[in-house]
């Protein structure tokens, strides 16, 4: 091996890191940085599949405390070197992604429940630990954090904070921007720093805001107070069939701004009803599905579904009853196991959006127009997946069965699909994206979506981060010094 | 490569995440390639480069498994990744590639001199690690009477699992003549690898196998009011048999209020017993995974776990001293008074 500048500085970083964290806890073996060089995001999993390189980190440190993560990014400032956290790796974005290698700050070593407040119904976790097994602990003592995404078993809570995550339930507990009580930061140049302990004050701009969806280029989320709830005396559903999207989506509006309290609202368009809810549900009939539940008190909860279902029968919809509502809840996560979730050779990704009520729909058509005018190789489907007082989100998804087989013309096409998609969803009053984030795959876009607020984010970067250490070149933010 | 005969589990897995938080391994040691979509990677990576098969650190990956096999219970499709790695350890022994260590313990596994000692209806197979809890052997002839012994050595599933096809199978045909020359028509395990692969891998003609959990359990025992307990379930018996309710009904019909361990029953607590030599390979991981178990005890000084499985109480007891672990046949032992 020659002693270049690079081997030396290998050696050096590896003796210093190691001093931090332990041997044990940093990796450099070609075994571990492999997995740490993927994501759920397509276009690794394309570059890999067609047996091409992917850029690794050139460590993964497996920080044990807040104190430890502060002594790393220190020595990371001091050699400019880039620094990723990584939570479950599972994020669809690439923003976990080690473009520019350094060192990936694995977070899954600070795994613990480190107190359930009782009284307050607030727990404090350590972000490293797998929701899964959050939510088990919690379950054990009696209360659940009712953040029960399909990635619950994947993700770890980090990973659901640094891009505002969602739940299936979020359509009453909120997601993870209404979750969270408060944070423990690691700010990029070392400080060990914590966010206000109460979400709602008037002391100020809110930090804690700042740190949600920062992707982790403002720093490294350490531990968190989340909201837990007590388990609801029950949970039921009831699920329709509307001769058209348009009619459920009024449906639903309906639903939500009488201001009733379902726990979740899905709505599934004519081609998603008629291929995954047919595959994977056994339903196989034409229309669009809708799909509700309420949780909480029986009492209230027979009240609401039967409020619910009166607003759904204006509109003449099929009646699937409570027993293809149960289905659907108890098959949710089971769309995105194989062979049911899309796979290679397929190109495929979810554009999903979010709008208001007014907008939504016209979003939905202004995607689905430019996709399959535009690209008539691709298929579009959709549903509608989270719920608020004003709007809801579009979980959008276009699949190419047959792409290029060169993947270079295959993320070409790829990437232009998003271009065009997203943009007409901006244009519609839609935003780039609403609860994977914005990650490597669509910072392109956040100077089209913020217009000339996203200076300030620009300056927010900069000001905390001064070496651009903190995740490079994600967000839109600039790549890295190396 | 054997690993091309399971193209459909690595395109599967090699970029699915949705089981691995039941992944023992990843779970204690957080490295990505000791998750199911980390191995089936790198098998991907291997399978496109046969000779990245020699890279030490995917070896030492492939080997670091704990085959619970888990992933394969908690998938909607059931996808195998357990096979698949076996499939991978064996191409790596074929190739001359497997690690030392694995070299050393596939030697020391050949060594087996099988014998007969005692007689009755009943032949007990006393695998290796419950010979080496002799609490196990004495509870289950308290409880069962005489029976005949066979010892000295594994059944060939040791062998089998660390790659070494052929000659696990060699060790198990000097077993079944063991068996034969012992004319008996029942054999009765303590050990759920054994178990499983008497019935599956290495088939005995002529002879019914039952786990003792099994055995016990049609004895019809009478019940005490031995107090409540925990068990652990045994990766063999649950993701590989399908057996979860032998146990479970052995101990409840003995008087014991059984309580759920941990947090949830999908997670392997068996400390490694997929791979059926884990701890001698694997040692440090081995001790990770049952301080995994401690963290999750209820009250470490007063709780009774059960296990079924002579490899878990092992390692358990090694690295766990003060943790109150027994076998199943000292809790039925107990519950008799």
């Amino acid at each position: 091996m020659t002693a270049t500048k690079e081997s030396y500085l290998q050696s050096m970083l590896h003796g210093e890191l190691t001093w931090v964290v332990g041997e044990q806890y940093v990796q450099t073996d070609d075994a571990d940085k492999l997995g740490h060089s993927i994501d759920y995001y397509w276009v690794p999993e394309v570059w890999h599949d067609r047996g091409k390189e992917l850029t690794p980190p050139d460590f993964v440190v497996h920080p044990g405390s807040a104190k430890e993560v502060a002594e790393v990014l220190r020595i990371a400032n001091n050699y400019k070197i880039p620094v990723v956290p990584w939570g479950g790796g599972s994020g669809s974005q690439g923003g976990a992604l080690p473009i520019h290698g350094g060192i990936i700050l694995d977070m899954k070593r600070m795994n613990r429940v480190l107190s359930v407040d009782t009284v307050s119904l607030t727990a404090t976790v350590e972000v490293g630990i797998n929701t899964q097994h959050m939510e088990w602990e919690l379950e054990k003592r009696g209360f659940s954090s009712m953040h029960l995404p399909a990635s619950i078993a994947c993700a770890t809570l980090g990973g659901f904070i640094a891009h505002r995550g969602t739940g299936v339930l979020s359509t009453k507990y909120g997601k993870m921007e209404d979750m969270i009580m408060s944070l423990e930061v690691v700010t990029p140049t070392g400080e060990i720093i914590n966010t206000l302990p109460v979400p709602r004050h008037a002391s100020g701009p809110d930090l804690t805001q700042l740190f949600l969806g920062s992707e982790g280029t403002l720093g490294v989320v350490t531990k968190a107070t989340i909201k837990i709830h007590p388990i609801p005396e029950c949970r039921k559903f009831h699920a329709f069939l509307f001769p058209t999207m348009h009619a459920a989506m009024a449906a639903g509006a309906k639903i939500m701004t009488s201001r009733l309290r379902p726990c979740v609202i899905r709505l599934y368009d004519e081609p998603e009803t008629a291929h995954l809810i047919k595959r994977v549900l056994g339903i196989d009939r034409e229309g669009a599905y809708l799909v509700f539940g309420f949780d909480g008190q029986e009492e209230m909860v027979d009240l609401e579904m039967k409020q619910a279902c009166a607003l759904c029968r204006e509109q003449n919809p099929e009646d699937l009853g409570t027993e293809m509502g149960q289905t659907w809840w108890d098959n949710r996560y089971k769309f995105f196991y194989p062979p049911y979730m899309f796979h290679m050779p397929q190109a495929f990704g979810t554009l999903d959006t979010v709008a208001t009520f007014a907008n939504i729909e016209k979003v939905y058509w202004a995607m689905k127009n430019v996709v399959t005018e535009n690209f008539p190789q691709a298929r579009f489907i959709g549903h509608f997946s989270h719920w608020y007082e004003w709007g809801c989100m579009l979980y959008a998804r276009f699949i190419i069965d047959e792409p290029p087989t060169d993947p270079r013309e295959a993320i070409a096409l790829y990437n232009k699909i998003w271009d065009m998609a997203i943009r007409a969803a901006i244009r519609e009053g839609g935003v780039i994206n609403e609860h994977h984030g914005v990650g490597l795959k669509l910072g392109r876009m956040m100077k089209d979506l913020y217009g000339p607020a996203f200076k300030v984010l620009q300056d927010v970067k900069a000001a905390l981060d001064p070496n651009n250490i903190m995740n490079p070149g994600k967000m839109g933010f600039p790549g890295g010094n190396r | 490569m054997h690993i091309s005969k399971h193209l459909d589990v690595i395109s599967a897995c090699r970029f699915c995440f949705m089981c691995r938080h039941l992944s023992p391994v990843g779970n204690v040691t957080c490295r990505e390639a000791d998750t199911p979509r980390g191995r089936a990677l790198m098998l991907d990576r291997i399978r496109m480069e046969p000779s990245r098969l020699a890279q030490p650190s995917y070896l030492e990956s492939l080997y670091a498994a704990e085959l619970s096999a888990a992933c394969r219970t908690h998938c909607v499709s059931h996808y195998d990744e357990a096979r698949l790695l076996l499939a991978a350890r064996r191409d790596a022994v074929e190739a001359g590639l497997a690690p030392q260590a694995v070299k050393e313990l596939a030697e020391e596994l050949l060594q087996v001199k099988f014998k007969i000692e005692g007689k009755g209806e009943v032949l007990y197979y006393l695998d290796p690690y419950a010979a080496k809890q002799p609490e196990i052997l004495k509870s289950f002839r308290a409880i069962a009477g005489d029976c005949a012994i066979l010892s000295g050595g594994d059944t060939g599933k040791a062998l089998l699992t660390l790659g070494f096809a052929d000659e696990a199978e060699n060790v198990a045909a000097k077993f079944r003549d063991a068996v034969k020359s012992s004319g008996c028509k029942m054999l009765v395990t303590s050990c759920p690898a054994s178990y499983h692969a008497l019935t599956n891998d290495f088939p005995l003609e002529g002879v019914k196998v039952k786990h003792s959990s099994e055995f016990l359990k049609e004895k019809g025992l009478s019940s005490g009011k031995p107090g409540k307990a925990y068990y652990l379930d045994s990766d063999y018996l649950k993701n590989y048999c399908g057996n979860l309710t032998a146990p479970r009904e052995l101990l409840a019909t003995a008087g014991y209020e059984l309580k759920p361990f941990g947090t949830n029953r999908e997670e392997s607590y068996a400390c490694g017993e997929g791979a059926v030599v884990y701890d001698r390979l694997n040692p440090q991981i081995a001790e990770k995974l049952s301080a995994r178990i401690r963290e999750l005890v209820d009250d470490a000084k007063s709780d009774v776990l059960v296990t079924a499985s002579p490899y878990t109480r092992h390692v358990l007891k090694l690295h766990q001293p003060d943790l109150n672990v027994v076998s199943l046949e000292e809790a039925i032992l107990k519950a008799k008074g």
